[in-house]
């Protein structure tokens, strides 16, 4: 039982990094159309950021996350702006092959600059075990998770309740009625991006501070990315945290019980089946978009 | 179409007397990359060209092929001319599974199922250690009568040859006009009878034998086949071609296998920057030559059925 | 229409042709250094780089081989067997090298020493570690490395009898390398009558290990032997200290190195690691060489700039014995080999496989490794 229970919270904090890590891919899916193979090399840049202000120039945790944020911001608007912009409504392959190139670049670019050193990131709080009863987790982790849950809140706030929510929300619904009315469609598809791009290089940023940040992760962060988001159901945010929580309970009680070599396998077969059976995944996305 | 026949006639003599006129082992081996890659991308095209779906997962066949063909040789002892036939007819009962199931998905999801089956069965081949030998790979497939470079250039020009034969009877065919018709306006289609699953599927079989066979020429002339077979790293190259060179037709995909294998044999010598410089070139042609590099061929043009306007989604409306 | 399918025949007809010309130039001695220079480890790649880079600018301003200068031309093979082959008959027929060196990862490796036979090439890898390809009867190949069995053998009676290990658990990546050394370890700790109480993978790129970690807890191991490379392994070492298992830790990998240390914090302090060299060998020669990369790189090197140093030393060396670049004679040097290393003397089995040069078991204290015990590699039987 303790240890049913381990796994259990192993696989709830992994789950909720998963939501957290997905967010950006599914913002930018669910309101722009856009697949961003890009994602994982976000999170990536987020990561190596996070190194640089930290440990580089010793900048506080919470100074440096900011910076990251605004950083990313900026790159967000000026990709979307300068290069993705063109490709607007011509359908989903351009993005796709684009973002696959984009994600070349960024990777190899960041390989030259950095090098292929993994990298650490200093943590806001002190590394320790926290003991629960018969269960173990950290203090990072579980501040992790709470900065998570944060983003999670504010991104929804963001969309739900501001102007720019609004917006937004107007132009993906009808961009011509949208931009009748006055609102510019092409800044609002700026700033969809930069907001993707940010979450997904903040949450970088965060899990690189438990673990660490190296030029190469992306494709993997992408691939599990594209598993969360699927199974919650692509554009859904309340779905992207269902996905990811069932994501990493799933590996975290096939590990434990079955095999922890092939835990990868999960993700894949889950997504296979859910769109077998559920193609518009647990949460449906057609009526609910972030 | 009559000329889109006569230049693939065209290329395939010319590249028949190509080993009589270039003795270079390796202008030898980057031509025998190019006429591989012809056939993985033209194997790809049938599906995002003609069904209008983008695949990420046709390594899936790529590997199953390869796959095939290592052990039909090492454990059964099956000759190269057996066992490359043998690679594209088992890849091809593998696509017809993965089809039936996948073909009922369309865009994202699509992209996203496809590529969660080639990762199941990388993860199947790393682990499946008394079959596959999991991450230790299969070494030392032998090379039965393919001693040669230039007798391997032969081999996979046939293959390459039945590739293009097939693939121009598809897109000629009944089946093949359907796939089209169903691209560009399904409901059309259906409406005067066309079964869009039918084509489809007949497109998605037939793309994953030739993947299939490609395969397993590569298990013989690599002489190693480990699980990195299924990686994205394939697929990336395959799709950069295809849409490099121009989806949806027959001459594209030779020009974009062409052009990316040369492409990053020239970029070794920039080391480093390699990479970083094929990340760069890859999103100037989407940016700057969206319909890839045969719309710069004005003649070539009207070869094209149409530039492939997918219909704009419903909720995106004109921007 | 014509125009347009003759300009491109001619274009592709063309292209290769411009891609192969040949501007070999008589007045150096060019050997190929194929590594992955990207993807997930270059890192590793890159060290055997810097350390060839090193031993290529001594044997240079002594004055070259043969009275040639020497050139390293590096290519990224990126652990891919197919990117392997490409690099290798660019190498061969295009740079026309006389020698190879490479290709890190065992199945890289085993797909380019068919081609390398084949071209009549001499290919030394200083990495790959999978014990069979040594086994193949190839005679352009030379292994400048120690093999997970050869490690096994070495290790085994310190870990048995030294630590007193009662009984063990395995974790490794899942490659081909991670599970060699669980395979090689199992064997030699079984017959000493160790019990082996647990084997667990992960994949390549794992983050989080607290679930594999959970399952060992419950098994309570005395000792937990990993094969582990710097990324995955400090992720995991710290894990393994999170979550309080008190057992000892021995690791396979490039683990004393000051970045793994520094990635796994305090974490890193008591580990034990086996490696084929730790930078505070107290040698005269190792001194020389952790001076010199640590001037030119800003780090003390690891296992692997010492097995990129070596490997080409070893090399440039057999090729001086040769006289000549032609491969027979190349491969007739290496067999001569006696190659005086940082860490000992690298000498080779007729079937091509180093022996003799020394390993070490360190300890990790006050954030470096410190020999606990040497071991000498000796020839395989």
């Amino acid at each position: 039982m303790d240890l049913f229970l381990q796994f259990l919270t192993n696989g709830l904090i992994n789950g909720a990094f998963y939501a957290l890590s997905a967010l950006g891919l599914t913002l930018i899916f669910g309101l722009m159309r856009v697949v961003n193979f890009a994602h994982g090399e976000m999170y990536m840049l987020g990561g190596v950021l996070g190194w640089f202000f930290t440990t580089h120039l010793g900048l506080n945790f919470f100074l440096s996350v900011a910076l990251v944020a605004a950083v990313m911001a900026a790159f967000g608007l000026l990709i979307d702006r300068f290069l993705i912009e063109r490709l607007r409504g011509e359908g989903e392959e351009p993005g796709i092959l684009f973002t696959i190139g984009l994600s070349i670049f960024l990777a190899n670019v960041t390989l030259l600059v950095v090098g292929p050193a993994p990298l650490k990131v200093a943590g806001a709080v002190p590394e320790g075990a926290l003991f629960i009863g018969p269960i173990i987790v950290t203090k990072l982790r579980l501040m992790a998770v709470a900065v998570g849950i944060a983003l999670m809140i504010a991104t929804h706030a963001l969309i739900r309740h501001t102007r720019l929510g609004q917006a937004m929300r107007a132009t993906f619904q009808d961009p011509m009625a949208a931009s009748l009315s006055g609102i510019r469609v092409a800044r609002v598809h700026a700033a969809t991006f930069a907001l993707g791009c940010t979450l997904a290089a903040l949450s970088g940023m965060l899990l690189a501070s438990i673990y660490s940040a190296q030029a190469s992760v992306g494709g993997l962060v992408s691939l599990k990315s594209f598993v969360v988001v699927i199974l919650g159901g692509m554009g859904s945010f309340p779905g992207a945290v269902v996905g990811g929580l069932l994501l990493g309970v799933a590996e975290s009680l096939w590990g434990g019980y079955v095999a922890t070599g092939m835990v990868d396998v999960i993700g894949f077969v889950l997504v296979i089946l859910i769109l077998l059976f559920r193609p518009q995944g647990l949460f449906s996305s057609s009526s609910e978009r972030a | 179409m009559p000329s889109d026949s006569r230049i693939l006639l065209t290329l395939l003599a010319a590249a028949a007397l190509f080993p009589l006129a270039v003795h270079d082992p390796y202008v030898l081996h980057i031509a025998i990359l190019v006429l591989f890659y012809v056939v993985l991308a033209s194997s790809l095209n049938l599906i995002v060209g003609y069904v209008g779906e983008f695949s990420l997962g046709h390594t899936a066949f790529l590997g199953v092929g390869a796959y095939a063909a290592a052990l039909l040789a090492q454990k059964a002892g099956w000759p190269v001319w057996a066992t490359i036939p043998a690679a594209g007819a088992l890849a091809a009962v593998a696509g017809g599974f993965i089809g039936a199931i996948t073909l009922r998905l369309k865009g994202p999801y699509f992209v996203i199922v496809t590529l969660s089956f080639a990762e199941v069965l990388r993860l199947v081949a790393n682990n499946w250690i008394a079959v596959t030998n999991g991450p230790m790979g299969l070494a030392g497939i032998p090379q039965g009568f393919l001693q040669d470079k230039r007798l391997f250039f032969y081999a996979v020009l046939a293959v390459a040859a039945v590739t293009l034969y097939l693939c121009y009877r598809f897109v000629h065919s009944n089946a093949g006009r359907g796939a089209v018709a169903v691209r560009e306006s399904r409901f059309v289609a259906q409406s005067i009878g066309i079964n869009p699953f039918g084509s489809a599927m007949l497109a998605f079989v037939l793309g994953a034998g030739l993947a299939g066979l490609a395969g397993g020429f590569y298990a013989h002339y690599i002489t190693f086949v480990g699980p990195d077979i299924f990686q994205f790293s394939f697929m990336a190259s395959m799709i950069i071609m295809v849409l490099i060179g121009g989806k949806g037709t027959l001459i594209g995909p030779i020009i974009g296998a062409a052009i990316v294998t040369l492409l990053e044999e020239y970029l070794r010598d920039m080391q480093e920057l390699r990479l970083t410089l094929f990340g760069l070139i890859v999103m100037a042609v989407v940016l700057f030559l969206p319909n890839g590099i045969i719309s710069l061929a004005p003649k070539l043009k009207r070869l094209r059925p149409h530039a492939p306007a997918r219909p704009v989604s419903a909720d995106r409306g004109v921007l | 229409m014509k125009a347009a399918s003759y300009g491109l025949l001619l274009a592709l007809a063309a292209s290769p042709a411009v891609v192969a010309s040949p501007a070999v130039a008589e007045d150096e001695i060019r050997i190929g250094l194929i590594q992955p220079l990207t993807g997930s480890v270059a890192y590793n790649g890159k060290s055997v780089v810097d350390g060839a880079k090193l031993a290529l600018a001594d044997i240079n301003a002594a004055g070259g081989v043969l009275g040639k200068p020497v050139r390293l031309v590096i290519e990224d093979g990126q652990c891919k067997p197919a990117n392997s082959v490409n690099a290798v008959e660019k190498l061969v027929q295009r740079d026309k090298v006389v020698a190879l060196i490479g290709a890190f990862c065992s199945s890289a490796t085993a797909a380019i020493m068919p081609v390398a036979q084949k071209y009549q090439v001499p290919l030394l890898t200083g990495v790959s570690s999978k014990a069979d390809l040594t086994e193949q009867n190839n005679a352009y190949f030379y292994r400048a490395a120690e093999t997970d069995a050869l490690l096994a053998t070495a290790f085994s009676s310190i870990l048995a009898n030294s630590l007193k290990l009662k009984t063990v658990a395995y974790i490794a990546v899942n490659d081909d390398w991670g599970r060699g050394a669980v395979a090689e370890f199992d064997r030699d700790l079984t017959a000493l009558g160790v019990k082996t109480v647990a084997t667990e993978y992960f994949d390549h790129g794992a983050t989080d290990f607290y679930t594999l970690l959970t399952k060992i807890r419950a098994t309570r191991p005395d000792g937990i032997v990993v094969a582990a490379e710097t990324q995955d392994g400090s992720i995991l070492v710290k894990q393994i200290k999170e979550l309080g298992l008190s057992a000892k830790v021995f690791g396979v990998g490039s683990w004393a190195t000051a970045d793994f240390i520094d990635l796994a914090g305090e974490a890193a302090e008591g580990l034990y690691a086996a490696v084929p060299y730790v930078s505070t060998l107290e040698t005269p020669r190792n001194t020389a060489f952790v001076k010199a990369y640590e001037a030119q790189y800003g780090a003390k090197p690891g296992k692997y700039g010492a097995a990129g140093y070596n490997a080409v030393n070893i090399m440039a060396a057999a090729i001086a014995r040769a006289g000549s670049t032609e491969a027979p004679a190349i491969l007739a040097g290496l067999k001569q080999t006696d190659y005086a290393a940082p860490n000992g003397t690298y000498k080779f089995t007729d079937k091509g496989q180093a022996y003799g040069f020394e390993t070490a078991l360190v300890k990790i204290e006050g954030k470096s490794p410190k020999v606990i015990a040497t071991a000498p590699v000796d020839a395989p039987h």
